[in-house]
């Protein structure tokens, strides 16, 4: 009798924590449902919207104190675009280096110093390197380039290099270390070298991985804040060179949201850019886990 | 040979030239490969010691446990409050968003039976991991802040910062679960132990390393981002004291507030030096747990 009834407790103690961690695992994914939705609805994006969504990107300026007010995000976005692929450009070669010396070049006790240190570069906080843009690359551009204020799209695609570098770096290291030993054994054996080894077999057959860490690059910067904020200058002029001050659509979002009224236009406005963010960055996260199948479903065949 | 048209570089050359071109090249290569990892190491280690070099003598303990003072505020004193405030955003965000991602890494892992569910939601939760906390902030503003009314306060950059320790936690949980032998699993259950035993006397034992390691990138990452906190629980300047309902001030808004209204750059160092130096001693604390804390490695 009691080791029925303990033998009951315990089956119905197992379940109660299985409908808790069911519970759980579901409030935290509803919050993603959530915030797409509620960044969505406070956009007030409509059928209305689609139809103007040419003047939002591209026609109108951004003059929320103008008789009648306009609410475009060009500059925004060219900003974004500018600051993202100079990182991208500059993190890309170097990551991919650093992510074939890591599997192939580095002796062990080097790999074991680099793997801190990149994982430190990625702790640090982008106020941080914000910061250390500022006290670093601003004063001294001011002299350098002659410029009454050192910000400016180029510091904050530098700085912003720095930051998605460990990122690329490591998802790199990670896909050429994927690639199966006897396939490199197979290429020595012919006599070639491991400059034509890396070419031809390394990239070849990690290119997948290769493309994610680009992804993954380019989304942690396309959503990067508080150094593009700090650093790209913020202005609502639309830049014309490397060395002009602009305003990167999360710059934006982060000075203009405080002092905006709850659901005016303004308000929409920004939530609406938001949402474009949002929508391109989740794209992106879809892309990455696509290739990342493939790329687990050739190396398992 | 030496007359023929020169079709390529090689063409003219006998064969241990261009074999010793060849090895040349490879050379050249191995050693950029060299110079990138050089850089590599590089960064970090100059952008610490700078911080490091420039904030040191800023830094003494009455800057840590001083409010901030001199005119304009800020100029003078120290930076207790954001300390205080940043460590009560991160505890709140940690007591919220663990217990939700425990379970949510035991039931992908353990209970879960649909294979199809399990992937879904996996990707939903790296969707979750990967979108800018800029984008939680704003999300945050309107929910926390301005639909339920908590206004600008602790509890709601508390519960900001829990959503976006949640999906970290819960990707660390499940894959230091995951990697554990299924034998362990098969000898429990074979015993006759519910699943819930198998789960508290072996796998989460087994999995801890994995779990702390989890924690830290979590909290690390929440303690050092202004962005969501901007807006739903920072506040330029406070007097102390912490109250759910009552906006605090952190470590990086202050830092950012000092640099980008001029108010001092000495504090700015200090400041930073402190969040760089609090991240990083927390990090190897945890390293060092995990090295000497018992139970079997795996």
């Amino acid at each position: 009798m009691i080791r029925h009834f303990l033998a009951k407790t315990l089956y119905w103690s197992d379940a109660a924590v299985k409908k808790l961690s069911f519970l759980a695992l579901g409030t935290g994914v509803a919050f993603l449902l959530l915030m797409i939705v509620f960044v969505l609805r406070e956009s007030s994006l409509g059928l209305g919207f689609a139809m103007n969504l040419f003047d939002f990107l591209v026609r109108q300026p951004w003059a929320p104190m103008a008789t009648p007010p306009s609410h475009g995000i060009f500059h925004a976005w060219i900003s974004t675009l500018v600051v993202t692929g100079l990182s991208l450009g500059l993190a890309i070669p170097l990551g991919f280096g650093i992510g074939l010396f890591l599997s192939e070049v580095a002796p062990r006790w080097v790999q074991q110093v680099m793997q801190p240190a990149l994982e430190v570069l990625a702790g640090i906080p982008a106020v941080v390197y914000g910061f250390f843009g500022y006290v670093t690359l601003v004063r001294n551009f001011e002299t350098w380039f002659d410029m009454p204020a050192g910000e400016c799209l180029l510091i904050a695609g530098l700085i912003l290099a720095v930051m998605v570098l460990p990122f690329v770096a490591s998802t790199a290291a990670e896909a050429f270390r994927g690639v199966a030993q006897d396939l490199r054994e197979m290429a020595y054996g012919l006599g070639v070298t491991q400059l034509y080894v890396m070419r031809r077999v390394l990239f070849r057959k990690a290119l997948p991985g290769l493309f994610a860490a680009v992804a993954l690059g380019l989304a942690r910067a396309l959503g990067e804040t508080l150094a593009v904020l700090m650093l790209a200058g913020n202005t609502v002029a639309v830049p014309h060179s490397l060395l002009d001050r602009g305003q990167p659509l999360t710059a934006l979002l982060t000075t203009e949201l405080g002092e905006t009224v709850v659901h005016s236009d303004k308000y929409q406005a920004l939530f609406a850019s938001g949402f474009i963010l949002l929508i391109v960055v989740l794209g992106i996260n879809v892309m990455i886990w696509t290739l990342k199948h493939r790329f687990l479903e050739r190396s398992h065949a | 040979m030496h007359n023929a048209a020169v079709l390529s570089p090689t063409a003219n050359m006998t064969g241990s030239e261009t074999y010793r071109l060849s090895v040349l090249r490879d050379r050249l290569w191995r050693a950029a490969l060299w110079f990138c990892g050089f850089i590599g190491f590089l960064l970090p280690v100059s952008i610490i010691s700078y911080l490091v070099f420039e904030g040191i003598h800023r830094v003494s303990w009455s800057f840590l446990v001083d409010y901030p003072k001199g005119t304009p505020l800020g100029t003078q004193g120290g930076i207790w409050p954001a300390v205080e405030g940043s460590l009560a955003l991160a505890s709140i965000g940690l007591l919220v968003a663990f217990p939700l991602a425990l379970g949510g890494g035991l039931y992908l892992s353990e209970y879960g039976r649909s294979q199809r569910f399990n992937e879904t939601v996996r990707f939903l939760v790296e969707c979750l991991a990967a979108v800018p906390s800029i984008i939680y902030g704003l999300f945050g503003y309107a929910f926390l802040v301005v639909f339920l009314k908590f206004g600008i306060s602790l509890i709601a950059g508390g519960l900001v910062l829990a959503l976006i320790m949640f999906p970290i936690l819960l990707i660390a949980i499940q894959e230091s679960l995951r990697s554990i032998d299924d034998a362990y699993r098969e000898m429990g259950l074979s015993l006759g132990v519910t699943r819930f035993y198998l789960i508290r006397r072996v796998l989460l034992r087994k999995a801890w390393r994995g779990i702390v390691a989890g924690i830290v990138l979590a909290v690390g990452h929440a303690v050092g981002s202004a962005a969501p906190v901007l807006f739903t629980a920072s506040i330029y300047f406070s007097k102390g004291g912490l109250g759910l309902d009552r906006p605090v001030m952190t470590l990086p808004t202050h830092l950012y507030n000092l640099v980008s209204e001029a108010i001092s750059f000495d504090q700015a160092f200090g400041t930073a030096l402190v969040l760089i130096a609090g991240l990083l001693i927390f990090n190897a604390s945890a390293t060092l747990l995990r090295r000497l804390g018992g139970g079997s490695a795996q």
